[in-house]
C-alpha cells in the first residue's frame, strides 16, 4: 500500500542532476546577471555594458583573444584532421595503441605538462620572453589537441565505408571523394572540435601566465576585474563572453545539422 | 596573481550563490546582515551545549601560505645559539600546536586554532566579503589599511601595550624603528598601531646576477625598462608593486638630485613623491609600465624565484624575503646572486596582524585569545623559529632578550676570522642607532649586498625606504584601470603593415570559406 503511494518513477532519476543544475548552472548565472546590471550600490545600470563596447582595451582584448582562439583552433584542426584519418581509416594494426598515445597526455595535469613544455621552448628558443604569441599559440596546441583529436576520430571511425566505395565506382576521384563525402560527413566531429578547442581558448589565461605572455585575453581581463572587487563589470564581461559562446554554438549546431540534411538530399 | 587564486574567486562567487539564496532582490548587505544574525543565534546555541563540558574557544586565524613554522624539524636542524643563556632553538611541533598547549597553561583556558591560508591579500578580502569569518588575519599593510578605513577591525586592547605584563612580547620586544613607523602612520587620524601588530617586514629592490649586472645597474629602478636587458628581466605582477617601481623611474633625477638628497625633509619628500596618484602622473606611470611590458622577460607573481635560480633571467623584482629564499636557493648549486635596493627609495612593507570585528565581536575570550596569539607568536624563541623556517624578518628585534640578535649573528656571522670580514652594524633595527657597538655583525664582505643586507638593511637603505600608503577608491579606480590598460592588447599599436597582414589573413579565410561553400559546383565542373 504504502509502496504504492511512493510510486517510483524514471524521471526521478533526474533528481540529482537537476539539483546540481540549479546549484551550480542557475544560480550562479542568475547571480552574475545581477552582477553584471547592477552597479558597486545594487541598484540597476547599463553602464557596465556601455563600458565594456566604448572602451578601447576591452575591445583590444576580445579582438586578441579571438585571434589567439583562431590560430590555435586552426592549427590543431590541420593536425588533428590527417591524424585522426589516419588512425581511423587507414586500418593500421595498432591503430587504438597510436590513439592513446595521443590521449596520454591528458591523463597528466596540464600545468605540469605546461611547464615541462616551457623548459623545452626555453631549450629552443632561448629566451621564451622574445615570442609570446608563437609561445602561446604552441601551448594551447599542445593542450587541446586531444580534444580535437578525439571527436574526428569516432567521426571518422564510424564513417559508412559502403558511401565511399559508391562515390569511386560513380567516378569521383580521391579528391572529390574526400572533398565531397568524407569531409562533409565528418563534419560533427569538426564542429564539436572546434567548439571544444576555440572557447577554452579565448578564456584559459592560466597557460598565458605560465608561458609568460603578458597581454590579456579575456579570461585574465575577468580575472583582473574580480581582483580588484570589480564584481559588476567582471560579471558584464562574463556575461558578454557566454552570450557569444551561446551565438556561436546556436550557429554551429544549425550549420551542423543543415550541411547533413543537404548532403542526404544530394547523395 | 596566480591562476589558482583566479579559481578561488570563481569559487567563490559559485559559492555566494549557494550561501546567499534571495541575493537578487535585495542589496548585498542586508542578507549579509542576515546571515551574521542566523550565525550568532547558533553559535548562541552551540555556546549554550557546549558550555556544560568545557570553556573552549574558538580562534579563527587566516596567515599567508608558508607562513609560520609548521615544526617537525629533525635534532640536528637545532640551532645553537651564541647567546648568554646558549639558548638551543627546535621546532618540534607547530607553532599553532605549541601555542594551544601554552594558552592552556597560562590561561587556564582550552583554545582551539582554526587555522587557514590564503595566497594573496585580494584573496583574503574576498574571503572576508563573502561572509567567511575570521578572528585574526595577517594581512599587508596596504590591506589593513583598507580594512581600518572601512571600520571593519577591532582595536587592540589596553592591556595588549601594557610593557610591564612579562608575556606582552609584542610591545617589549617590537622593534623602536617599526614601532614608530606603526605610531606615526595614520588612517583617518587613528595610528595603525591602535589596530595592527608587526609579523614580517622587509623593503622591496632587485635580485640580480653580480656576474653580468653592476651593483650601480641593479640600485636603480631604471633596470627594469632597460633595453639593454630586454627579456632578461622580471617584474612583479601586482599593480602596487609595478606602479611603485614606475614612479621610481618617472622621478629619478628628483629623487637622485643631491640637493634632495642631503635636504632634512628627505624622507618626507620621498613619500609624497612616490604616492602621488592624481591623473597626470598615473598617465605617466602608465607609459613606463607599458616599456616594462615590452621589456620584461614576464609579469610574475610567484615565477621570478624559480626562473632567477635556474638563470634565466639575470635580475627580478623582489620583496626582501623572498630574496633572501631565492639567494639561499641559488647557493645549493653554487649560483650566487645578490640584493640591490635602488638609491632613489624603496617601499618599506609589513604584514601585520589584525583582529576583526566581524570574528571577535564583543567576546572577550576570544579576543584574548587572539592577542596571546600575537604575543606568542612575538617571544623571541618563536620569533627565531619562525624566521628560521620562513626567511623572511620579524618586526620583533627582542627588547630586554639577545636571542634574536644572538640568531642574526649565528645567520650571518663569519665563520673564519679573515681580514676581509666587514663589521656590519644592525643597531639601527635592534636598539635604534647604527652606531651601537652592541650590535654589530662580523660578517663575510660579500653579505654587504647580500642575505644580511636584505634582511637588516642599513640606515641609509631605511633612510629611503617609504610606506607606500593604501589608495582610497576613486584613486584606487584609476590605478587600477590603468593597470589594465596596460596588460590588455592595445589596437592602436598596430602598425600599417600589420593591418595589411590582418586584412590579408582575412581574405584567405574567405577565400577557403568560399571554396569550401561552393566545394559541389566547382568539382562538379571538374568532374
Amino acid at each position: 500500500m504504502i509502496m504504492g503511494v511512493f510510486r517510483f518513477s524514471r524521471k526521478q532519476l533526474c533528481i540529482p542532476y537537476a539539483l546540481f543544475l540549479v546549484c551550480f548552472v542557475v544560480l550562479p548565472l542568475a547571480v552574475i546577471v545581477y552582477y553584471a546590471f547592477t552597479d558597486g550600490t545594487g541598484s540597476f545600470t547599463l553602464a557596465n555594458l556601455l563600458s565594456f563596447f566604448t572602451n578601447g582595451n576591452t575591445i583590444g582584448t576580445l579582438c586578441y583573444s579571438i585571434v589567439v582562439a583562431l590560430v590555435v583552433t586552426a592549427v590543431c584542426l590541420v593536425i588533428a584532421y590527417p591524424t585522426a584519418y589516419v588512425l581511423a581509416r587507414s586500418g593500421l594494426k595498432r591503430g587504438p595503441v597510436l590513439l592513446m598515445l595521443f590521449i596520454l597526455p591528458m591523463w597528466i595535469n596540464f600545468t605540469l605538462r605546461i611547464t615541462a613544455l616551457k623548459e623545452v621552448l626555453t631549450l629552443i628558443e632561448g629566451n621564451l620572453s622574445l615570442h609570446p604569441f608563437l609561445n602561446t599559440v604552441i601551448a594551447m596546441t599542445y593542450d587541446f589537441l586531444p580534444f580535437m583529436i578525439l571527436p574526428l576520430y569516432t567521426t571518422l571511425l564510424q564513417l559508412d565505408v559502403s558511401l565511399l566505395e559508391a562515390a569511386q565506382d560513380l567516378g569521383a576521384g580521391p579528391a572529390a571523394v574526400f572533398f565531397r563525402v568524407t569531409l562533409p560527413l565528418s563534419m560533427p566531429g569538426i564542429v564539436s572540435g572546434v567548439t571544444m578547442t576555440f572557447l577554452p581558448a579565448m578564456t584559459n589565461y592560466v597557460i598565458l601566465d605560465m608561458i609568460y605572455n603578458s597581454t590579456y585575453i579575456m579570461g585574465s581581463l575577468i580575472g583582473s576585474y574580480f581582483n580588484i572587487y570589480d564584481w559588476n563589470n567582471g560579471s558584464m564581461i562574463s556575461l558578454i563572453l557566454f552570450a557569444g559562446i551561446c551565438v556561436v554554438s546556436v550557429f554551429t549546431g544549425k550549420v551542423d545539422q543543415s550541411d547533413l540534411d543537404n548532403r542526404g538530399a544530394i547523395l | 596573481m596566480t591562476a589558482g587564486e583566479r579559481i578561488k574567486v570563481t569559487a567563490a562567487l559559485l559559492a555566494v550563490a549557494v550561501l546567499m539564496p534571495g541575493v537578487w532582490n535585495r542589496p548585498l548587505a542586508v542578507s549579509a546582515a542576515e546571515a551574521e544574525v542566523d550565525e550568532t543565534n547558533v553559535q548562541t546555541v552551540q555556546g549554550s551545549t557546549a558550555s556544560s563540558s568545557s570553556e573552549k574557544v574558538i580562534l579563527r586565524i587566516a596567515n599567508w601560505e608558508e607562513y609560520i613554522d609548521e615544526g617537525g624539524w629533525d635534532e640536528e636542524e637545532a640551532i645553537e645559539l651564541d647567546n648568554e643563556d646558549e639558548t638551543v632553538i627546535l621546532g618540534e611541533n607547530s607553532m599553532v600546536e605549541d601555542f594551544e598547549v601554552w594558552y592552556f597553561e597560562n590561561y587556564g583556558v582550552d583554545v582551539d586554532v582554526e587555522y587557514s591560508t590564503f595566497g594573496t591579500n585580494e584573496d583574503l578580502y574576498n574571503q572576508l566579503t563573502l561572509g567567511n569569518d575570521f578572528d585574526l588575519v595577517c594581512p599587508s599593510e596596504y590591506m589593513f589599511m583598507k580594512l581600518i578605513a572601512e571600520d571593519r577591525l577591532k582595536p587592540l586592547s589596553d592591556g595588549f601595550f601594557d610593557e610591564n605584563r612579562e608575556d606582552n612580547y609584542y610591545i617589549r620586544g617590537v622593534s623602536d624603528y617599526i614601532r614608530n613607523i606603526f605610531d606615526t602612520n595614520t588612517i583617518n587620524g587613528e595610528p595603525w598601531s591602535r589596530y595592527a601588530a608587526g609579523y614580517m617586514w622587509g623593503t622591496t629592490g632587485i635580485v640580480y646576477n653580480p656576474e653580468e649586472i653592476s651593483e650601480e645597474e641593479a640600485s636603480h629602478w631604471a633596470i627594469l625598462a632597460d633595453p639593454k636587458y630586454k627579456g632578461q628581466v622580471t617584474v612583479k605582477d601586482n599593480v602596487r608593486d609595478s606602479y611603485f617601481a614606475a614612479l621610481g623611474i618617472l622621478n629619478e633625477d628628483e629623487l637622485l638630485d643631491p640637493d634632495f638628497i642631503n635636504s632634512d625633509d628627505r624622507l618626507e619628500r620621498i613619500a609624497e613623491l612616490m604616492n602621488r596618484t592624481d591623473e597626470e602622473t598615473v598617465k605617466k606611470a602608465e607609459k613606463i609600465l607599458k616599456q616594462m611590458k615590452e621589456n620584461a622577460y614576464s609579469f610574475e607573481s610567484d615565477s621570478g624565484k624559480s626562473d632567477m635560480v635556474t638563470g634565466k633571467v639575470l635580475a627580478n623584482y623582489q620583496w626582501s624575503g623572498d630574496a633572501v629564499y631565492t639567494l639561499d636557493q641559488a647557493e645549493i648549486d653554487d649560483y650566487i646572486l645578490a640584493y640591490a635596493v635602488p638609491e632613489e627609495c624603496t617601499n618599506v612593507w609589513f604584514d601585520g596582524w589584525v583582529m576583526l570585528k566581524d570574528g571577535i565581536g564583543e567576546d572577550s575570550a576570544k579576543q584574548q585569545a587572539a592577542e596571546a596569539f600575537i604575543n606568542f607568536m612575538s617571544r623571541p624563541d618563536n620569533v627565531v623559529r619562525n624566521m628560521y623556517y620562513i626567511g623572511y624578518t620579524s618586526v620583533i628585534a627582542g627588547g630586554n632578550s639577545d636571542i634574536i640578535y644572538a640568531y642574526a649573528d649565528w645567520c650571518y656571522g663569519a665563520e673564519e676570522e679573515s681580514e676581509d670580514n666587514i663589521e656590519y652594524p644592525v643597531g639601527f633595527f635592534f636598539s635604534g642607532d647604527d652606531s651601537d657597538p652592541d650590535y654589530v655583525i662580523t660578517a663575510e664582505p660579500d653579505q654587504a649586498n647580500r642575505q644580511l643586507f636584505a634582511q637588516y638593511p642599513p640606515q641609509d637603505v631605511l633612510e629611503r625606504a617609504v610606506v607606500m600608503q593604501y589608495f582610497d577608491k576613486e584613486n584606487n579606480q584609476r590605478i587600477n584601470q590603468m593597470w589594465v590598460n596596460v596588460r590588455c592588447f592595445d589596437l592602436s599599436s598596430l602598425s600599417a603593415d600589420d593591418w595589411g597582414r590582418i586584412a590579408a589573413g582575412i581574405l584567405i579565410v574567405i577565400a577557403l570559406a568560399v571554396v569550401f561553400w561552393k566545394r559541389d559546383d566547382i568539382f562538379r565542373r571538374k568532374s
